[in-house]
Formats: C-alpha cells, structure tokens, sequence
C-alpha cells in the first residue's frame, strides 16, 4: 500500500474524478473492515460501519491535510466513527464477572485447551470498559504500536500507555487460572 | 513475580495478536463506490437560512436579556424586603404564592425548580443518546 497512490487518488477524487475514489476503498476496505470488526464481532455491522467510514472519508477528503499519512488520517476517522457507533448501539458483550474462572484447574487433566484459553482472553477484552477495550483492539491492529494507537485514537501516547497497562492488569487479574495453565504444563 | 507478570503479558500479547482476519464479502467494494456515487450525485445541503433567521435570533436574544434583567430586578427587590411581612404587604398580588414564605422560600423553590430542570435535562439527553 503506497501513500503515494494514495495522494495521487485524493488528488483527483478532489479535481471531480470520482472512481479514483475506489482505489482507496480496494487498498483500504480489509483493514477497514477487520477493525471494525474488532470493534462490534459481527461481520454485517462490520462491513456497514467501515462503508459508513468511506463515505465520511469521501466527504471530508478536503479537510486531510497532507503534514499526517492518509492511512493514519483514515484509521483515526474509522476508530472515531466506530467507537461512537458502538456508543450508540453497543455489541453484544458479557461481563467481566462472567468470565468465569475454572472451578479446577486440575479437574481438566492438567489444563484447558489452548483454544478455550485464546476464547477466554478475547472474550474477557471484550468485556473491559469501552476505554480500556478499544485502546486494547487498536494496539493489536496496529501490530503493537503504540504511537499509531495514539494517533488513531486521538489520544497521547502517555494516556494510551496508560490504558494499556491498566487494562491488561485487569485481564491478568481476570485470567490469572487460565494464564497459568500452560506455565503448569511446561514446569 | 516480575516472571509471572511478564509471561502473563506475552501470552495475552500472542493471543490478541493473533486474532483472525476477515476479507470484505466481493460486492463490498462495489457498494462503498455506489453511495459514494449517490452522495456525489446528490443535491448540496441547504444552508441554513442566516439572514432571515437573524431578525428572530435577535428578538429571541433580546427577550432572554429583558427576562434575565427583570429577574436580577425581582431577585434584588426580595433581597431588601428584611421581613416576611413586609415583603408580604408590598408584594401580595403580583408574586406567586411560593414568594410568600419569604426569601429562604424562594430560594429553596428556585433551587428546585433549577434541580428538576437539570434531571430532566440530563435524562432527555441519555434517552436520545441510547444509553438509558
């Protein structure tokens, strides 16, 4: 994905060349739409939040100033637009309490399977606050970076640093039995 | 324990990084280009009309300004009435029955009044926002 072609598609969708529009929207719709799928679970919403985004995309293109990368432009419009999507009509989520933890872990003859384990961790981020859960989603999409998070977010990087720790001390908290189990395995 | 903690975090790190990725269903493309098309076709918002709605946001402006002079001047007059009574025989018939009680009276029944105002101005606001 070049941000040149990207500058050079923003340029003449501006100039009035309208289908110069669709090769931001074929470089961008995977992302697009696997962050907001992040974000809601549910693969129709997914696809209608991220057109809503193009569109919102298409509508402000005059007001990207070109000081930032178009894709970081894209992700921060995306990420504000979903989280107040799910504002407005949240997921279906569980809660925190209901993540159970295994009653014994011994009784599963020596733990959970890795796939119940990977379910658990993702259902518990799915069930922290919105603050902590979307500074979560964001710091995995972008492969652990914590500075694109921030700019996606609209957040400094001290604050999303912040929300990172505290939230995946919650997951420890939560997960501490599940966490464990591979630790047992391997001592 | 610093152990512990840091495995814990790899491990939370290995699975949330490994989450599973979607492709958009084949039309997506084609539809996200369809509305921008209406959108590109459709007709520009009309602006909001300044001109003629300024002789009325003016008026509006200048009743709220006599509304809230007139109020300071009531507020101001209920100060200096020292007594119940005499605050009473000087204004019996133009006051509302609540003024009557005297100034802790008002007070107490503008405080309300501004409280109810507030509730259900936060709660018409939840309700709009899907959050109640």
């Amino acid at each position: 994905m070049s941000a040149t072609d990207d500058q050079a598609d923003v340029e003449r969708v501006l100039a009035g060349d309208i289908p110069a529009f669709e090769g931001i929207v074929r470089r961008w719709q995977g992302p697009l739409v696997n962050l907001a799928y992040r974000f809601c679970r549910d693969r129709g919403r997914a696809e209608e939040m991220a057109q809503e985004a193009f569109l919102r995309a298409y509508r402000g293109l005059g007001g990207w100033r070109k000081d930032a990368v178009f894709s970081t432009w894209l992700f921060a419009l995306a990420t504000n637009l979903y989280r107040s999507e799910l504002r407005r009509i949240p997921a279906r989520t569980v809660s925190l309490d209901d993540i159970a933890e295994p009653a014994d872990t011994r009784a599963t003859d020596g733990g959970l399977e890795d796939q119940d384990r990977d379910l658990a961790v993702r259902r518990a981020v799915w069930a922290l606050p919105a603050k902590y859960r979307e500074t979560l989603i964001l710091f995995y999409f972008h492969d652990l970076d914590v500075t694109t998070a921030a700019r996606s977010l609209g957040l400094p990087e001290g604050t999303v640093k912040a929300r990172l720790f505290r939230g995946r001390e919650i997951l420890r908290g939560k997960l501490t039995q599940r966490l464990a189990v591979p630790r047992l395995k391997e001592a | 324990m610093r152990r512990l903690i840091r495995h814990d975090e790899d491990e939370i790190d290995r699975i949330l990084s490994g989450e599973d990725e979607i492709l958009p269903s084949s039309g997506f493309a084609v539809s996200v280009m369809d509305a921008v098309r209406r959108e590109a076709a459709a007709p520009p918002p009309i602006p909001f009309p300044w001109k003629r709605a300024l002789p009325g946001l003016v008026a509006a402006g200048l009743a709220l300004a006599l509304a809230l002079v007139v109020g300071v001047m009531v507020i101001a007059q209920l100060g200096r009435a020292s007594t119940t009574a005499l605050f009473s025989t000087s204004l019996p018939s133009v006051m509302p029955p609540i003024f009557h009680g005297g100034m802790e009276s008002a007070a107490i029944w503008t405080a309300m009044a501004l409280l109810v105002t507030l509730v259900s101005v936060k709660l018409s606001m939840r309700l709009a926002s899907g959050r109640g």
